[in-house]
């Protein structure tokens, strides 16, 4: 049996709002943006705008709908004291706290949304130990419309073509020979430094770590041409494959 | 060894039935014992085409129900030898059709000694079509050059790598790309698919293109397979696709635009 620390990406929930429902309703429109992205997604709770509010949120009801809505709610952050016993002992981990703790409190404000997924990848990474992604997959055919292929905990290489209307995901890098033409996600469990390459560049969407992008809403000039695709920050950046 | 076909596209209304009938008689015609079962339960079309519908006594769900035998539903038919037709059922719906069933009527026909099996698919990717091509040793994907079509077979090629039976097996199945309806002028003018392109997207080898022909609706409306209307540029471009699929090498035709054909005057005035 080994036992290792390990980095892992999770997605932070920021509660703002004791009202469930609301939340529901939020929470379920971010997941339609990405439903594969988040499907069976681990996620933490943030309750450090709630403050002594907390007290109040019906936690099993809060893990019923997130469990209803496919992530797998894992742990809570940023609690007051009062209430952790009980939370550890309905099955939730309790995580160290952010220090940006009681920043946001300001009486009388509100949030405009009632969640939001974390916008800064670090403030959601518990890092002990940095484990290389060392796997891949290699797809020799079409991927065709209506296909999904996802390569979890691996690259992804395809030696042919990926239709309009297919999806291929994977938690490393994506490498296509030859045009992407449907939805290609890359870091697709939050790596952020997951790139997609390809030979021409005509895909519907494309995806590093979450942050997406409709390439009919994009500028770049790369289109049906040799381009790779990273994150600059939150910024996904195209370029051109041979400079 | 007897080979199962698959006529299929996703696509409605793309010529799975018109290619499915020529391309049956073609084999036929060449001295090959062939049948050809129609899928499309409930909207059988395949009778009319080749002209038999008004000698169906039972059909291909009366045979899965086992209230009639495989002879008494196969249809022999009168212009040419050695090709049979198994029609659909008018009165049932696609939910007659069962794995058991059709793998019993399949190799039923192959113990009879037919050489090919042409299963002529219906449109969509529900059971109708999943039990056309779930035991097609090798499959005719009929496109026409737009791109809701195009992208219909593109799908229907996942659902054929992904679930039929020889890829349950880790097999593949042998994929023929048929373009048809295909208008070279008006791939020049701009507003049609070229064959290259389709060819670039979907990625399978190409087995012909079928020129856009007033033969084809005529043939269907008196009965009769369009590729024995030799006279027809429809009828032999199927001609063409039958020889390449027994191993010729045939050039394509059909696939250029027509030059304005110049007149007396023109050419001695320049």
């Amino acid at each position: 049996m080994v036992l290792k620390g390990e980095m892992s990406m999770l997605n932070a929930l920021y509660v703002s709002d004791l009202d469930i429902k609301n939340l529901t309703t939020e929470l379920t429109k971010k997941r339609d943006e990405a439903p594969q992205f988040f499907m069976q997604s681990p996620l933490i709770v943030d309750c450090n705008e709630l403050g002594e509010k907390a007290n109040d949120l019906d936690f099993n009801a809060l893990k019923k709908a997130l469990l209803e809505l496919d992530f797998i709610p894992v742990g809570v952050r940023n609690v007051p004291k009062s209430i952790t016993k009980d939370l550890s002992d309905n099955g939730w981990a309790i995580m160290r706290a952010t220090q940006e703790k009681g920043d946001k409190k300001k009486a009388g404000v509100s949030s405009k949304g009632q969640s939001k997924k974390t916008p800064d990848p670090n403030a959601a990474v518990e890092v002990t130990q940095v484990e290389p992604t060392i796997d891949s997959v290699t797809v020799d055919r079409p991927v065709r419309s209506g296909q999904q292929i996802y390569a979890a905990s691996a690259d992804m290489t395809v030696l042919a073509p990926t239709s309009a209307g297919s999806e291929i995901m994977a938690d490393g890098s994506i490498h296509v020979y030859g045009a992407i033409r449907g939805r290609v996600l890359a870091g697709a469990r939050g790596n952020t430094s997951a790139r997609i390459f390809c030979q021409s560049l005509e895909a519907e969407l494309i995806a590093v770590a979450g942050r997406y992008q409709l390439l009919d809403e994009s500028k770049t000039e790369l289109k049906g041409k040799p381009a790779m695709v990273y994150l600059d920050g939150e910024k996904l950046v195209i370029e051109p494959l041979a400079k | 060894m007897s080979k199962v076909i698959v006529v299929t596209s996703g696509k409605g209304g793309v010529g799975k039935t018109t290619s499915s009938a020529a391309f049956a008689a073609g084999l036929a015609a060449k001295g090959h014992k062939t049948a050809v079962i129609d899928f499309d339960v409930g909207l059988r079309n395949l009778d009319l085409i080749m002209g038999v519908e008004r000698r169906v006594v039972y059909d291909f769900v009366n045979v899965i129900n086992g209230e009639a035998t495989l002879k008494q539903a196969l249809i022999k038919d009168k212009r040419v030898d050695n090709l049979y037709i198994l029609p659909a059922s008018q009165t049932r719906d696609k939910d007659a059709l069962n794995k058991e069933g059709v793998e019993s009527v399949i190799n039923e026909l192959k113990e009879d000694g037919f050489d090919y099996i042409v299963c002529d698919s219906p449109a969509g990717i529900e059971r109708g079509a999943f039990m056309a091509l779930y035991f097609a040793d090798e499959a005719i994907i009929v496109t026409n050059p737009e791109v809701s079509s195009v992208r219909d077979s593109d799908r229907i090629l996942g659902i054929l790598q992904s679930r039929s039976k020889k890829a349950e097996e880790g097999g593949t199945i042998k994929e023929h790309l048929l373009i048809t309806r295909y208008s070279p002028n008006r791939v020049e003018g701009g507003d049609m698919l070229s064959m290259d392109d389709i060819v670039e997207i979907l990625s399978i080898p190409l087995i012909g293109v079928i020129p856009e022909s007033g033969a084809v609706l005529q043939a269907s409306n008196s009965g009769n397979p369009v590729i024995l209307d030799t006279e027809s540029t429809a009828g032999q471009a199927y001609s063409d696709v039958v020889d390449r699929f027994l191993g010729e090498e045939v050039a394509l035709r059909f696939i250029d635009a027509e030059v304005e054909k110049k007149g007396f005057f023109k050419k001695l005035f320049g």
